[in-house]
Formats: structure tokens, sequence, C-alpha cells
């Protein structure tokens, strides 16, 4: 039991620093050169890792399908959002929107059964659950901290200068 | 609000990806997932680099080098992950995780650790925080 909670808390952590860390390596070099480099680099880990553990059975792919080739797309768009979002936002704030939206997108493909997910009905548990998470989110950003209002600035001048 | 879009699709992505991950996962291996899809996903990154880049150098080397270790970091959130499911089920795992993921970044922000813009921590962002860990325990545990 404490070994699992040990190893989430751990995986958890290392999610946060790398959200964080990315963004620094995004400062720097921009968005493209940051994903290429992130996915590069988890690419190579998991290999190592894979070989590892594994061997040469690392290789064999019993059931591959075409489609699972493509769902590395997904991985671009989880960089580049998070990125984009932590820039913007901040990392906190940033990551309590992507937590927010993750956890109802995840909600509604349970609820409708959707994407060959086991259909779950929606509770009323459930719906306390989302409000007090979009609520944690409004209640974070009530305040006027110094972030907040350096951003509006930021998106002000956006706004001008589309005109 | 630029921001907020991108935040909310990082979070659809993540969810999409769990989902796909978990399928291929069980069809090919959990380390074969991981692998291939970071190498499908790179060799897409690369692609879009070259469409998209404006100058010639990458500016790697202006990074810190304990920043690009981001990336190689996955392999270890997935090996942990995977084992933490199997020792306390993906309920708890998941709970777990997030609120282990929010509160580290709430630190690092809050006491500008790693070179982030520190931000000021008062009432209402720990109030947040409190409730965004409430939320994660109502739907998932």
């Amino acid at each position: 039991m404490m070994t699992g909670i040990s190893l989430s808390i751990l995986a958890g952590c290392l999610l946060s620093l790398q959200n964080i860390f990315n963004s620094k390596v995004s400062e720097k070099t921009g968005t493209w050169v940051t994903t290429a480099l992130v996915l590069g680099l988890g690419f190579a880990a998991s290999l190592t890792l894979g070989l590892l553990f594994q061997g040469t059975r690392m290789f064999r792919l019993g059931n591959m399908e075409a489609w699972f080739a493509f769902s590395g797309l997904l991985g671009v768009g989880v960089v580049v959002c998070m990125v984009q979002g932590i820039k913007h936002l901040g990392p906190t704030y940033g990551v309590l929107v992507a937590l927010s939206s993750q956890l109802i997108l995840a909600l509604m493909l349970d609820s409708l059964g959707w994407l060959g997910l086991e259909k779950v009905d929606f509770t009323m548990k459930q719906l306390i659950g989302v409000l007090v998470v979009i609520g944690g989110a409004a209640v974070f950003k009530l305040s006027g901290n110094k972030r907040n209002a350096r951003g509006a600035v930021h998106e002000h001048a956006e706004m001008e200068g589309l005109k | 609000m630029k921001g907020i879009l991108f935040a909310v699709a990082a979070g659809m992505f993540i969810t999409l990806q769990g989902v796909a991950n978990s399928r291929i996962g069980a069809a090919i291996g959990t380390w074969q997932a991981a692998a291939l899809t970071q190498l499908t996903g790179f060799i897409a990154a690369l692609l879009l680099l070259g469409l998209f880049r404006r100058s010639a150098g990458t500016g790697l080397r202006g990074v810190k080098p304990l920043y690009l270790t981001g990336g190689a970091m996955g392999a270890v959130i997935v090996f942990s992950n995977v084992q933490a499911i199997h020792a306390v089920g993906i309920t708890i795992a998941a709970a777990v995780l997030l609120i282990a993921q929010l509160s580290l970044t709430f630190l690092i922000d809050g006491r500008g650790w790693f070179g982030v813009v520190k931000q000021t921590m008062s009432l209402p962002q720990f109030l947040g925080i409190a409730m965004m860990i409430a939320g994660v325990l109502i739907l998932r545990v």
C-alpha cells in the first residue's frame, strides 16, 4: 500500500517538474524545439528502460494496429498546449485549468461510454466533484495577484497588436 | 484567454492520451506503448519544427542542462504509475498523482524555485488548491 502511494507521489512530483522544466526550455528555444526534444528524450528513456526490464521482448509488438502509431500526435498536443498554457497563465493556474479540463473530459467519456470505455452512469457525487474542481480554479484566480495583472496587460497589448 | 484555451486543450489531450495509452499498452505492452507513441510524436514534432522554425539555431545551448531532463522523466513517470496502479488500483493512484502534481507545482510557484516568477500565494490561492484537492477526492475516490 505505502509503496504504491509513494510511487504515485513520485510520478506526480516528476510530472510537475517536467511541466516546469519544459516551459523553461521553451523560453530559450521555442515550442517546436521543446516538443521535439521532450518526445525524443522520452522515447530514448522509454526504450532504454523497456530493454532493461524486458530485453528483446521489447521489440515484439504482438497485436499492433495502425492507429497506435498516430496516437503519438496526442503527445505533441499535450506538450505544445501545456507549454503554451504555462507560459500565459503561470505554472499553478495553468496546471489547475488543465487538470479541470482533464477530469471533466474523462468524466464525459465515462458517462457517455465513448471511445470503447465501459459506460459509467453520471452521479450526483460526480456533479458535486466537478463543481468543486471548477470552483477551486475560480477561487484561485479570484484575487488579483501580480501575475494576473501583468497577464491582463499582456493580453491587452496583444489585442492592440491585432488591430 | 489564449492561455486558458491552451490549458483546456492540454487537459483534453492528456485524457485522450490516457485512454489511448491504456488500450495500446494492453495490446503491445506498457514500455512498447510508451516508446512507440513517443517515437512517432518525436517524428511529428521534427516535421513541424522543420515547417515552423524561424531561425537556424535551436537555442538549446542557452538552456540549463537540468531543464533538458524533463523529457526523460516521462519514462520514470510511466514506470511509477504502472507499478502504483498495480499496487493500489487506478482510482487511488490517479488521485494521489494529481494531488502530488498540484501540490509541488503550487510550492514551486509560491517559492519561485527553478527561476519561475514568484507568485504571492495568499488565502484565495490556498483555498483554491484545497478545493481542487477536495474535488479530485470526490471525483476519484
